[in-house]
C-alpha cells in the first residue's frame, strides 16, 4: 500500500512539472528549464520550513513566487533566442542552478539541530511533514489538492484572452506580432507562471522526500518535465496528467524488471509519438469534443508538431 | 497618413528598394505595383517592421516609426495580410480573429485595460468580421482546414480586428479565381468605406485597376511612376518596365 502511495505522490508532482512545461509550450519554446525552477523550489521551501521555521502554507506560495521571479528574470534574455539555441540556453542555465545547490553549504542551528543544505551532500532533515504528524494519506491529498487547483487555473487561463494569445504565439510568431502581440510579454509570462509551477512542484517534492540533493535536478528531470506536454498534447491538460501516469506509473515503475533498457523505452516513444501522432497521444480532435461536445468540431489532418 | 521618406533598404550589394518617397493619404486605395523584384514586398516588410530601412525614414499618423517593433506598430494601426498565407493554422477561425481583437484590450501583462469588460462589444465585432467574409459558418474550424481563397480571407479579417487604419495587402488575389477576386475588390471597397485605408500591392492588374485611387510603380526598387490608374496606364516608362522596351508598347 505504501507503494502505491508514494507512486501516487510521485505522479502528482510530476504532474505539476509537466503542467509547467505545458505553459511554457503553449508559446511554442522548448525549456529545459523548468529542472532548474523545479530545484529552486525544492531547496527555498526546505530552507523556509526548517531553517526559518515558516508553515508550510507560507513557504510553498514563497518557493513559488521566487521560482516565477527567477523565471522572469532568465526569460528576458533566453528567449531572444528561439529553436535549439533556446534549448542549450535553458539546459545550461538548468546546469547552473545544479551545482549553485551542489556548492551551496549553509547550515545552522535550530531547535531540531543543525540543519540546511550541505553542498554535495545534499540538504536532509525537512520534516516538516512527520515532525506535524502528517500521514501519508494526507500528503497525497495535499498534493492533489495542488494538481487540481493548477489544472483549474490553467484550464481557465487557456480559455482566457492570455491563453489565446499564447497559443497565437506558438502557432506563427510573425503573425502573432503582426497583429499587435508582444512575443516577450506572451513568452516570458508562460515561463514566469511556468516557473511559479514548477517552483510548488519542487516544494512538494522536498517535503515528502525529507532529504534532497543536487542529482535530484539533473537533465534527466527537464527531459521528463518536457516530455509529458509533448506525449499528452497541448489540447488538453488531461492529455498531460495520462502522460505522467503512463510514463511513471507504467514505463518507470512497472517495467522496473527491464532495467537501464527503460530509458532507450523511453526514448523510443518519444520519438514514435512525434513521428506517428505529431499533437500528442491525446489529438485534437478528441479533445475538442470533449471540450465542447456537440460543436461542429473538426478533424485535424494537417496536424502541426508542437516541438 | 502614412509618409515614407527616402527609404532604402539593401540586402548586400542588392539595392532592394532605393530611396522611396511615398505618402498614403488617409481614406484612400493606394496601389503599390511593379514587376517581380521591384520592392513592394519589402516596402510592406519595412512598413510592417519586419525589415529595418537601411535608410530613411517613415511616419505614421507623424509617428516616428523607427523605434517602434512589429507589435507597437499594429498597436498604432498598421495590420497586414501575407503573400504567402499566415494563419494560426492549429487556432479556430474564430481564435485568430478573436486573438487578433482581444490584444487590443489586453496590454503588456494581460492585465491591464478593461480585463474583465467589453467582452460582449469584442465578440459581436469578431462576428461580424466572420460574417463580412463569409466565415461565420465555420467559425469553430480550425484554420489550417480552410480552402485557400477562405485562408485568405481568414487573414483579411483578422488584420482588421487588430483595429488597423492602415491595411497593407500583400498580393491578396494570388491564387484566386475571378469569381473570388470580384468578391476581394467587394470586400476592400467596403473596408475603405468603413474609414480604413488601404495599401494594396497586386500583380493582377485589372484589380488593381477597379479598385485603387491612385497607383504608384516601382521598377528596380525605384518609384518611376505614381498617380491615377488612368495616368499610370499611360506613361511610357511604366509600360517599358512591363513589356520589356518603348518600341513594343502597343496594347
Amino acid at each position: 500500500m505504501d507503494f502505491y502511495l508514494g507512486l501516487a505522490q510521485v505522479i502528482g508532482v510530476h504532474t505539476l512539472l509537466g503542467l509547467s512545461a505545458w505553459c511554457v509550450l503553449h508559446t511554442g519554446q522548448v525549456s529545459l528549464a523548468q529542472g532548474g525552477f523545479f530545484a529552486i523550489g525544492a531547496y527555498t521551501s526546505g530552507m523556509l520550513t526548517t531553517m526559518a521555521g515558516w508553515p508550510l502554507g507560507v513557504a510553498l506560495p514563497a518557493a513559488a513566487i521566487i521560482s516565477a521571479a527567477v523565471a522572469v528574470a532568465v526569460g528576458f534574455p533566453a528567449l531572444r533566442v528561439k529553436g535549439l539555441m533556446l534549448v542549450v540556453a535553458t539546459m545550461a542555465f538548468a546546469e547552473i542552478v545544479r551545482l549553485v545547490f551542489f556548492n551551496l553549504t549553509w547550515r545552522i542551528n535550530t531547535p531540531a539541530g543543525l540543519v540546511g543544505p550541505d553542498g554535495s551532500l545534499g540538504f536532509g532533515g525537512i520534516r516538516y511533514f512527520p515532525s506535524n504528524g502528517w500521514s501519508s494519506v494526507e500528503i497525497l491529498a495535499l498534493v492533489w489538492g495542488l494538481v487540481a487547483l493548477v489544472m483549474l487555473a490553467l484550464a481557465w487561463l487557456d480559455r482566457s484572452r492570455i491563453g489565446t494569445l499564447w497559443r497565437a504565439v506558438g502557432e506563427d510568431e510573425v503573425a502573432a506580432q503582426s497583429v499587435g502581440i508582444n512575443l516577450t510579454a506572451a513568452k516570458v509570462s508562460a515561463f514566469g507562471i511556468g516557473g511559479a509551477i514548477a517552483g510548488l512542484s519542487g516544494s512538494i517534492f522536498s517535503h515528502y522526500a525529507t532529504h534532497i540533493e543536487h542529482s535530484n535536478f539533473t537533465i534527466l528531470l527537464a527531459t521528463f518535465a518536457i516530455a509529458y506536454p509533448i506525449l499528452g498534447g497541448l489540447s488538453s491538460l488531461w492529455g498531460t496528467v495520462l502522460a505522467v501516469i503512463f510514463i511513471q506509473g507504467f514505463l518507470i515503475e512497472g517495467l522496473r524488471f527491464l532495467g537501464d533498457w527503460r530509458s532507450l523505452l523511453f526514448g523510443a516513444l518519444i520519438l514514435l509519438v512525434m513521428l506517428l501522432r505529431p499533437n500528442g497521444m491525446i489529438s485534437s480532435p478528441i479533445s475538442r469534443w470533449f471540450a465542447r461536445s456537440g460543436g461542429s468540431a473538426t478533424p485535424t489532418p494537417k496536424d502541426k508538431a508542437h516541438a | 497618413m502614412l509618409e515614407l521618406k527616402q527609404l532604402s533598404r539593401s540586402f548586400g550589394g542588392v539595392k532592394a528598394l532605393d530611396q522611396l518617397d511615398l505618402s498614403v493619404r488617409k481614406g484612400e486605395i493606394l496601389g503599390l505595383i511593379g514587376p517581380n523584384g521591384s520592392g513592394k514586398s519589402t516596402t510592406v516588410n519595412l512598413i510592417a517592421g519586419l525589415y529595418k530601412p537601411s535608410g530613411g525614414s517613415l511616419a505614421f499618423k507623424g509617428v516616428d516609426l523607427a523605434q517602434r517593433g512589429t507589435h507597437e506598430r499594429a498597436a498604432l494601426g498598421i495590420a497586414r495580410t501575407f503573400q504567402n498565407i499566415r494563419l494560426f493554422a492549429n487556432l479556430s477561425v474564430w481564435q485568430n480573429v478573436w486573438a487578433a481583437r482581444v490584444v487590443r484590450d489586453v496590454g503588456w501583462t494581460g492585465l491591464r485595460k478593461r480585463w474583465l469588460s467589453s467582452g460582449r462589444a469584442a465578440r459581436d465585432e469578431v462576428q461580424e468580421l466572420l460574417e463580412f467574409s463569409g466565415l461565420a459558418g465555420k467559425s469553430d474550424m480550425l484554420a489550417g482546414n480552410l480552402a485557400f481563397g477562405e485562408q485568405r480571407r481568414l487573414e483579411l479579417a483578422r488584420a482588421a480586428a487588430s483595429g488597423a487604419e492602415l491595411l497593407l495587402l500583400d498580393e491578396p488575389a494570388a491564387g484566386m479565381n475571378a469569381e473570388e477576386i470580384d468578391e476581394l475588390d467587394d470586400r476592400i471597397r467596403s473596408l475603405r468605406d468603413q474609414g480604413r485605408t488601404i495599401l494594396l500591392i497586386e500583380h493582377h492588374m485589372e484589380l488593381v485597376m477597379a479598385v485603387c485611387d491612385r497607383i504608384a510603380v516601382l521598377n528596380f526598387g525605384r518609384k518611376i511612376a505614381e498617380g491615377t490608374p488612368a495616368h499610370v496606364q499611360n506613361d511610357a516608362a511604366v509600360r517599358a518596365a512591363y513589356l520589356g522596351s518603348e518600341d513594343t508598347a502597343t496594347a
